[in-house]
């Protein structure tokens, strides 16, 4: 299966992230801490998808922020320091789930290829209007305080935590982390067109669990 | 909506490629052309908009305090102030 093409050139916001590398050779601990809140959650959910348990995944993630902290001084910034991380990541991952015997993730995407994104019974089933919506979605969805958007994003992060492994880490890294899908590719070894059906089907499925929550509990 | 050449349920499976901005020219205009007339479709567009957001935005919980602890110390063993 052939990974797609990755720009030679990766987006960041240069500034910021040269000031976060020379905080980090500098020994910053608060800058390393900020690595650590926001990447360590994330990298234990993406090394899951590569090894045998849970503690295996703690194992790789903080194996990654070793190889991060003697990588640093050396790290040359072709790509984000972020994929730099997550490169890493992979690679550990990928080695201690060859080393536990485990199928290699995302060979294939018939991982629930076939799923509707909608429940079809949320659709006329015949006649004239067959395929337009018979319940449709709730127009006013959008959470009105700052305070009910964050009680709704710990709910669906929570949630997501259901789907299946290679939808999952799509979605992680795409929509949680905001890594482009060249990234993604590259990252993962897939192709754009397998990228983009995993996506897919998770961001269907994360849609519908937030329909579920406001729908079902307009009371808190 | 009627004669529209996408139905909602052809809609929702290409929501994703239209995003992604990988439809082609008549797929794109089939699509937008039922967007612009279908109310229920453009909720449900703004409702994948709406997770895609929160997902970005929520922050992950922080590490397990052991761990968390383990690294720093790691990080201060490790990196020392010359950047080395």
């Amino acid at each position: 299966m052939p990974a797609c093409t990755v720009p030679a050139v990766l987006e960041r916001d240069s500034s910021a992230e040269h000031e976060l590398i020379e905080r980090l050779r500098s020994g910053d601990e608060g800058a390393f801490a900020s690595l650590l809140d926001r990447y360590y959650q994330s990298m234990l959910h993406v090394a899951r998808g590569y090894v045998a348990s849970k503690e295996a995944a703690e194992d790789v993630v903080q194996d990654t922020f070793l190889g991060v902290i003697t990588g640093i001084g050396t790290f040359e910034g072709r790509a984000s320091l972020k994929t730099w991380m997550f490169r890493i990541l992979v690679n550990r991952a990928q080695t201690r789930g060859e080393r536990e015997g485990r199928i290699r993730p995302f060979s294939s995407v018939s991982d629930g290829r076939d799923d509707p994104a909608v429940d079809p019974a949320r659709f006329e089933g015949s006649g004239r209007w067959a395929g337009y919506w018979s319940t449709p979605p709730t127009a006013d969805l959008l959470p009105e305080s700052g305070v009910l958007a964050a009680e709704l994003g710990t709910r669906l992060l929570a949630a997501i935590e259901v789907l299946p492994e290679a939808q999952r880490t799509v979605l992680e890294l795409r929509d949680v982390l905001g890594f482009s899908s060249h990234e993604v590719c590259d990252l993962l070894e897939i192709s754009e067109v397998n990228q983009r059906v995993l996506l897919h089907r998770a961001r269907s499925k994360a849609r519908a669990m937030l329909e579920t929550y406001v729908d079902d509990g307009r009371d808190w | 909506m009627i004669g529209s050449a996408v139905r909602c349920s052809e809609l929702v499976e290409l929501a994703t490629d239209w995003m992604e901005g990988s439809l082609d020219g008549v797929a794109l205009g089939q699509l937008e052309e039922h967007l612009a007339v279908c109310p229920h479709c453009r909720s449900y567009v703004t409702q994948l908009r709406t997770s895609i957001g929160l997902l970005g935005e929520t922050p992950r919980e922080a590490p397990p305090a052991s761990a968390r602890a383990a690294l720093l110390q790691a990080f201060r063993e490790g990196v020392s102030p010359d950047g080395r």
